[in-house]
Order: C-alpha cells, then structure tokens, then sequence
C-alpha cells in the first residue's frame, strides 16, 4: 500500500500529507534535491509522466503543478507494483489545484487549510485503488501503523445501517470520521470485506473493484446520494478491466457470509461466475447492471459496505447529503480528469485555430500589446518561437545541442501558463528565466576550496599527502594545466611532487621534466614551495607507477612526510579507445586520489559530452559505485578558454552531461592563467 | 469577407472628419494617460512593507522558522527550491523599536507591526536567489542567518555554514564600502539564529559562536590566496583588490563578528530552536525580541 501522500509547495512547505507509515523526511528530501535541483537522471518527459524515483526502499511518483508551484509525491514501498498511482496523481492534482485555487494564488500564502482534503483524498483511493501486482518473493510488507478498522468492527458498521433501515440515522459521535476506511486489512478473517481483484495475500483495499450486488432497497434511504459513486466506479471498473487484467479473483469464495452480515440478498450472488479477470463473467446480466437508472439506488455491494461506515460518520450529521452529494461529483470529475489527462496523451495538442479574420486580427493585436506591456499568459505556440531563437543562440555559443536543447525545454516547463510581468516581453522573460537555468547548472553544490581541502588533510594525526591526478584525451592540455595547478600550490608553499605516469607518449616524461624545471626555478626565485618529479621512465604500469609515487611522498610510512601534494599525469587517451579507458578505474582505485579532474577543451568542435561521460564513467570503486557521489569525477578544468571569446558552450555542455562542476579555466599559456569559475561571468558570456 | 468589410468601414468611419470620430479620439486620449496610471499606480504597492530576509545553508530550519513566524506553528517542510515571502505580525508581548517611549501602561490602541519574511533556498545552486534579494532595493531591514547547531558540530556542516555566512558578510561589508562613496549608508543587522537547540547533539550558542568564527578565520585565510576568478574585470572590479576581499579587520589572524561592526554590519549570535521536544512549544522569543528591535 501507500506510504505516504504530500502534497508541498516549490518553496518547501508541505501543505497536506497523509503518512500511512512514518517516512522519513529525507527520501523526499533527497527527490527534491536529485530531481528538481539537480536534475539528474530525468529523461524529457513531454507526456507529463515522470519516471519512477527509488530512494532506499521506497519509489516515489510525482508530479508538480507549475502555475501555482506545487509537487505531488506519493511514496511506497518499491516491491509493490501500484499501477494505479498515477490516476491517484493526475487525480489529486486537479482536484486539489481547483479546491484551493483561491487560498494558492493569494500572496504570501504559507498555509491552505486544507483539512476536508482528508475525505477527497479518502474517495479518491478508494475509487482509484485496484490493488497491486506483487513481486512473489516477498511474503510480506506492511501498509504500517494505519488505523485499521477491524473486520468486525466494520461488519458491525455493517449491520448497524442495514438494522437501523427504516429508524433514523444515528447521529454520528465524532464529526471527523476515523482517517480513511481504507487500508482496512483484515488479516486474521477469512472474511474479506473488499473483494478486491488482485490476488495477493495481503487484501488491498479496493472496495469499487467489486463488482455490484446485493440489492437492499430497504437501506437505499442510507445510501441513495451514493448511487453516483457506486456508478461511477462500476464505470471506472470497466474502464480498468483491462488495465489491471493481469489480477486474478482472489475472495470470491469468502464473500458469502461477509455479505449476509450485511443482510443483502446473497443467493443471486452466489451463482455468479468470475472470469479471468476478475470480474464478473456475467457482468452484463440486467439483474445486476444496478448502473441501470431504474437500480440507482443500489450500489456495489463492497462500495456500500465503506458507504455505511461513512454515512454514519459525516453526513448523517449537520452536512446530511451535503458530504454526500460533494463525494459524488467527484466521481464523476475524476473520471473526467483521468479521461481528458489519457487523451491529451494520446493525441498530441492540437492547435486552436481562432475563428474568423477579425477574431486573429484582435487576438494578434492584443498580443502585441500584452507582449509589450506585459501580464500575456504563455501558451506553447507563444514560446515556441522564442525558445527556438534562443536554442540557436546557444547552439552559436557552442553548447551541444543536446544541452540546449534540454534548457530549453526546463525553461518552456517553468514558464509554461505563466503570467509575463508588467512591461515584460516574452523574449525578456526566457532570458531570464535561461540566465537562471543556467547558473543553477552552472554552479556547484558545494564549491570546492581546494586549499583548505589540502591543508586538513596534511595536517593532524592522520596527516597524508593530498593526491590530485588530471585525466583526459590527447592534446588537451593535461600537463599544461598540472604545471598550472602545481605553479598555483607553490605559491601556497606546499611541496609538490609532479608524477609521470604516462608511460605511453613518448616525450611525455621530458616534457614534464621541462615544466618541472621551469617551476622549481620560478618557485626558488621567489622563495615559495618546491617540487619535484617523479618518474620511472616508459612502458610501466601507469597504476603502479603511481602507487609508488604516493608511497614514496609519504616517505613509505618512515617518519615525515616529504611531500604535501601529490599530482599525477596521466596519459592521454582516445575516450572510444576502451582498452585504454578500461585502465583508469585500476588506476583510480590504486592510486585512490583525493580529487580526480578532466581537462577539456574550450574549443569549437570537440565531442565534449561524449568525452567527459566516457570518462566519468571508469572511476568506480570496489564496490561498482562511482566515485564523488555518483558522478565519478570531481571537476573539470576547461583549458584554452582564452581562444572562444564569448563561446564557453562547452562548460554548459560537459557540466549538464555528467553534473561534474567546472572548477578551473585555462586562460593562457603562462604558469598563472588559472583562474576560479565565475558562474556570473559565464552566464553573462552565454546569454550576450 | 463580411469581416473585411467591416474592418473597412470601421476605419473608413475613424479616419472621417466627423464629430463623432473626432469625440471618440478625444475622451480616448484624454482617458488613457489616467487609465495608465491608474494602472501603475495599483502595481506599485502604496507603501514598502520591511523585510527580512532568512538565509543559511539547507536543512537549518529556514522554511520551518518562516511559518512559525507567519502561522504560529510551524509546517512540516522540505528542501526549498524557491524563495517564499510571508507576512507576519509582531507578537503583542514583543515591543517594537518605534514603541520603545511608549509607556507600559498605555492602553491607547496600539497596532503590532507588520513585516514581510522572506525565505531563500539553502541549497547550494540555489544561493543565487539569497543574492538578488540581498542586492536588489527594497525596505530591507535585516538579515537572520539560520544555523543547525547539531550540524556545526561535524566539520563538514560548519564548513558549510561558515563558507555561506562568509560569502554574506563579504557582500554586506562591500555594500557597505560602496555606499560610502555614494549614498549614506543603509546598515543591515545580521542575527545568527542557532537554530535546533532543543537537539542533544547541539552546541550551545556560545559554542556555535565560536566555532563559526574560527571557520571564518579559516576560510578567509584559503579566500585569499586562492586563485582568481574568471569573473575578474566585471562590475565590481574597483574593489577587486586585496583588501575590499577580505573581510573584517584587514590582516587579522583572527576573525571575530565585532570586526564587522567597522563595516556596518551588526552581528548578533541568538539560540533558539523552531521545533521542540514535546509537539511545537519552540523557543524563538530572542529571535522575536531582535526582530521588533530592528523593525
Ligand atoms: N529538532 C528540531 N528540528 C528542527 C528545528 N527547526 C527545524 N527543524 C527540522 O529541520 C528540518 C529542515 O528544516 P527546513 O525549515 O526545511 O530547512 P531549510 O533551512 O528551509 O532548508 P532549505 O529549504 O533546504 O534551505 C525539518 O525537518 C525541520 O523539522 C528545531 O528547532 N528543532
Ligand atoms: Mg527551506
């Protein structure tokens, strides 16, 4: 079963949930934070559908309503297959989006009382719960610490309206009925009270799958506002049969006496074959079509076995037929919510064509001028235009176009039926919205300094020296860029040790050598830190070679440590060549350094996506996981950016294609053109 | 086409030299500079409520503190992803700045205050809205930097907060050497709000105090002698020298948030937490007291 239902605003403050078991707060944290912030792992999803999210043992399914900021998250157990959640979504969404439209839009709103969502939300599971397909293996999950109604208590319940048939109702005791009467699991009885279609052990709480029966006039006095319901759902039923078809009848048997608790007419019933699916086989039969108008007032029989329970909960009260009446046009909204969200699927937005020269004239007019002054509401039509002027901007400023293309479309979702500000054009308004989407690309989680990162970990009684490697492909500038960050760390007075573990290129050692030279000369010039190379010439083992050369900066373990950081230069290698990229993840995880970054370069023309995925993806550990929470390296440096003036697409592209911040630019070729990024510089670049 | 020929003579009828057409002209021009600024005038909000602006890395409490401001308990929340504002009212046993002549015994109606609370996104992509609020115009009145004090006692978390706090005061402290120049200066108080005391795991304020100042110690050291950024010639690159970047008393080995007073900027260190052990009962009145002061 569910976990748990919120319902939370962009802003992080969850307006209403219902938690069937106790969630911890960080799975939907960490949604919010991988999927919304991040964005990682989600694929364009143009149907509105959003994959599944697993966290630990949960999946979640969201959805968000982006005019009045709100996400939708449902949370359940990952082994339970709950295909109808979706329609719970689609349903809770509008349902919830047009309760409180008025309380949404006021400003500063930070609390919409939403209490009497309970019940919706009550019949709406209820309508739309079929159960789930369970995985075998697993005997058993828990719906958790849910009230549960006991069987007897509900037969009672049962009994109670059928007794008090023709006497007044009584007036229920609490106005606020026990939470749902949903997850009602009744373990310890054979008697089933939802027969539900699915055939698991645990009896999921479906009491409109069942199908209709046990006419009791008597009682229709109780329940004739329910016909609505018990019609929709019998309705819904039908629509569902073939979705969920793959459940089997899994009660029928043990419905005999549950329903002769409830005083209906159990032998019509008891001849009834079920077919494969479920259902009724005879389900057609007039007896039982109690959708017919002439047997409105007989519902389905497990319907009215929660229909008792509820009437004498609420609406026998002050509200009498008020909850009634409201329950039944939900009804039929949600049906006609789920249809119109299935067939805005299934045939792709046609375009609404204005009628008439004079109405187009007008509308374009109006538009205009709502263009200029602003407070125009964004259709797709309006932003297509703009949006793909604005993807051919950033295509000229050298981002991949998979990139921009994905820009695009976050910045089509977010201004999507929004409202432009006053003297605000459209185009004004995807610029900005793309400077923003831009910078939360471009800036990292948490920004890396580098200094104090070394610093702590030379010092202290587990002191080691800090290992930095660069890795890319040939004739980027890997040992340009080393000479860079080592010139920078001299600076700070550390002792470098420059490790040649390209054992490959011949001429790679002494070109370091000359590097080397050149800083040990500059650095005792100014009296700052020094450096050394280590080298053990060609052919070695680049794993091992490294391996060494950490050793040998810890002084193997004897005394003090000789050196304070440690840069590895690897050998430049084909991102396609796997024989070659396969031997990264054994130096990575023989060398074990502390950060590992990819230079690329800034230049027009490189398959700069390809390059760094390539390469992300051989840093794993031991265990198969990649490295640096998952992205498997810790940053790029974008060498050569001095020679694209305004076109720095490739930061954009390599950052959106592995998340991996960019955290050094090449801007020259002498020792101190390195340089931080600044997000604010770069986005002014893209966007001029 | 019908339609056609009615735009015709519409317009046949509007460039005619009739009365009609000539009065049409006239009440529209004169109506539409009133209607414009009618229209306008709605727009801009008669009168600036104060603000204040809640900042701190995630997960300190932030969003929680702002409805309990706004609400009286506070919500459920998670990570932010967009700022929030609300409205809140002083609470009547706290005694705002303009009331302070006021005497005790004045039962002359008096209205609590209003003021607007504006929530940011801790996370760090998301600090660029904490910014643009912090550097655009509007009747800022003060800063609350939120901190977990569970949290500052890991290295991680208080390198975390630390870096955030520093980055802040570094922006108030170069607004502050700006508006020398230019118009007086307008000081905005900061109050470090250490929130989550009611944790076991928490430091007591003082604690939290003190290590924040030596992390800021620490990070302002690395700052300034790390590298350059590529941002380097753009809009502030007046002060990009060596001492408009470093915050507080310049060369001090030690960093204090007294140093920031010489900036303009005051710092005050507050305990409290938003949620409490038993359902609600927090403990935020020095956070209520500190707001009615500044308002
Ligand atoms: N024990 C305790 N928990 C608290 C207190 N204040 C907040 N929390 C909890 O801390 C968590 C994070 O609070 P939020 O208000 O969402 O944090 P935030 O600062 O808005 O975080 P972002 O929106 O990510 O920037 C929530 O689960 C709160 O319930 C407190 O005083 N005591
Ligand atoms: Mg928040």
């Amino acid at each position: 079963m569910l976990d748990a239902f919120e319902i939370l605003t962009t802003s992080g403050i969850v307006l209403w949930r219902k938690q069937y078991a106790p969630v911890s707060s960080s799975v939907v944290n960490s949604l919010i934070n991988d999927v919304f912030i991040e964005q990682r792992g989600q694929k364009s999803n143009d149907g509105g559908k959003n994959p599944p999210y697993r966290k630990e043992k949960y999946t979640l399914r969201y959805t968000s309503a982006k005019d009045v900021g709100l996400i939708f998250v449902v949370v359940y157990q990952s082994l339970l297959h709950l295909s109808w959640v979706d329609d719970l979504l689609t349903a809770v969404r509008a349902l919830f989006t047009k309760q409180y439209a008025t309380e949404l839009k006021k400003p500063h709103a930070t609390t919409v009382n939403c209490r009497d969502f309970d019940q919706t939300f009550d019949a709406l599971v209820r309508k739309l719960d079929t159960g789930s397909t369970r995985r075998p293996s697993e005997p058993d999950s828990d719906a958790g610490p849910v009230e549960l109604t006991p069987p007897s208590s509900t037969a009672s319940a049962g009994e109670d309206g059928v007794d008090d048939e023709d006497a007044p109702p009584p007036i229920p005791t609490a106005p606020q009925f026990k939470k749902p009467a949903i997850p009602q699991r009744q373990k310890q009885e054979s008697a089933i009270v939802d027969d539900t279609t699915s055939t698991d052990i645990t009896p999921v709480p479906t009491p409109d799958t069942s199908r209709p029966g046990t006419p009791s006039t008597a009682s229709s006095h109780l329940l004739t506002a329910k016909a609505g319901p018990g019609k929709a759902s019998r309705r819904a039923r039908k629509a569902n049969a073939t979705a969920w078809s793959t459940s089997a009848p899994a009660s029928s048997g043990d419905e005999g006496p549950i329903r002769k608790a409830k005083g209906g007419k159990t032998s019509a019933k008891q001849k009834r074959r079920w077919d494969a699916d479920g259902f009724a086989a005879d389900d057609n039969d007039p007896v039982l079509d109690y959708s017919a108008p002439a047997a409105t007032s007989e519902p389905g029989d497990g319907e009215r076995e929660l229909d008792v329970n509820e009437v004498k909960a609420e609406n026998m009260g002050s509200r009498t037929g008020k909850g009634q009446f409201v329950l039944k046009d939900l009804d039929d909204e949600v049906d006609a919510i789920l249809a119109s969200s299935k067939s805005s699927q299934a045939t792709k937005e046609t375009s609404a064509e204005s009628s008439g020269l004079l109405g187009s004239a007008t509308s374009r007019i109006s538009g205009l001028f709502r263009n200029v002054v602003g407070g125009k509401t964004l259709s797709k039509q309006d932003l297509q235009q703009p949006l793909q002027q604005m993807q051919n901007h950033l295509l000229e400023k050298n981002v991949a176009r998979e990139a921009a293309e994905r820009l695009c479309t976050s910045v089509e979702t977010d201004l999507l039926n929004q409202t432009t500000a006053s003297f605000t054009s459209i185009d004004a308004t995807i610029r900005t919205s793309m400077a923003k989407a831009l910078t939360r690309i471009l800036t990292p989680t948490s920004s890396l300094d580098l200094l104090r990162n070394i610093t702590s970990t030379i010092e202290g009684p587990a002191a080691r020296p800090y290992v930095i490697s660069i890795v890319g492909v040939n004739g980027v500038g890997k040992s340009t860029s080393l000479s860079k960050i080592a010139y920078f760390l001299l600076q700070n007075k550390f002792r470098v040790l420059v490790v040649a573990a390209d054992t490959f290129r011949s001429g790679a050692v002494e070109q370091l050598r000359v590097h080397v030279r050149n800083l040990s000369e500059l650095s005792r010039r100014e009296d700052v830190g020094t450096v050394e190379l280590f080298e053990q010439g060609y052919g070695k083992d680049a794993a091992t070679v490294a391996r060494d050369a950490v050793s040998n900066a810890t002084n193997a373990g004897k005394g003090e440590m000789l050196y304070d950081v440690v840069l590895i230069d690897t050998a430049g290698r084909r991102h396609n060549d796997t024989r070659l990229m396969s031997s990264l993840t054994k130096f990575g995880q023989l060398a074990k350094p502390d950060k590992i970054f990819m230079v690329g370069e800034a230049l027009v023309g490189t398959d700069s996506v390809a390059q760094a995925r390539n390469f992300a993806k051989e840093f794993v550990d031991t265990k198969g996981q990649l490295r640096n929470n998952g992205v498997g390296m810790d940053g790029f440096i974008i060498s050569k950016c001095d020679t694209v003036g305004d076109m720095v697409g490739t930061l954009v592209s390599m950052v959106h294609a592995t998340g991996i911040p960019v955290v050094f630019l090449g801007v020259g070729q002498h020792y101190g053109d390195l340089r931080g990024l600044n997000v604010g510089w770069a986005v002014d670049k893209l966007m001029k | 086409m019908a339609s056609q020929s009615t735009v015709e003579a519409w317009l046949t009828w509007a460039f005619s030299p009739s009365i009609s057409a000539i009065l049409v002209t006239l009440v529209i021009s004169l109506l539409s500079p009133i209607l414009i600024h009618i229209y306008l005038y709605r727009k801009a909000q008669s009168k600036e409520l104060p603000s204040f602006l809640l900042l701190g890395p995630s997960g300190a409490g932030k969003t929680t503190l702002l409805t309990l401001f706004a609400n009286g308990t506070p919500s459920t929340t998670h990570t932010s992803q967009e700022p929030q504002t609300a409205l809140c009212r002083l609470p009547s046993t706290v005694r705002s700045s303009e009331d302070r002549y006021r005497s005790e015994h004045d039962t002359s109606s008096r209205s609590q205050p209003q003021f607007l609370l504006v929530d940011t996104p801790g996370h760090g992509k998301l600090r660029h809205h904490a910014v643009t609020s912090l550097t655009s115009p509007g009747s800022l009145k003060g800063l609350i930097f939120v901190v977990d004090s569970a949290a500052t006692s890991s290295s991680a978390g208080l390198t975390a907060a630390a870096e955030y706090l520093y980055d802040i005061l570094l922006i108030l402290q170069k607004r502050h050497t700006h508006s020398k120049t230019s118009k007086d200066p307008t000081a905005l108080p900061v109050l470090i709000a250490a929130n989550k005391q009611d944790v076991f795991t928490s430091l007591p304020t003082g604690l939290v105090k003190s290590k924040l100042e030596e992390e800021i110690a620490r990070v302002r050291q690395t700052r300034s002698k790390g590298l350059l950024d590529s941002g380097i010639g753009m809009e502030d690159a007046n002060v990009g020298d060596e001492e408009g970047n470093w915050l507080g008393e310049y060369g001090a080995r030690e960093f204090g948030f007294g140093q920031m007073e010489e900036h303009g900027v005051d710092v005050r260190v507050a305990g409290g937490n938003v949620r409490g052990e038993g359902e609600g009962e927090g403990r935020v009145e020095e956070w209520w007291g500190w707001v009615g002061e500044n308002l």
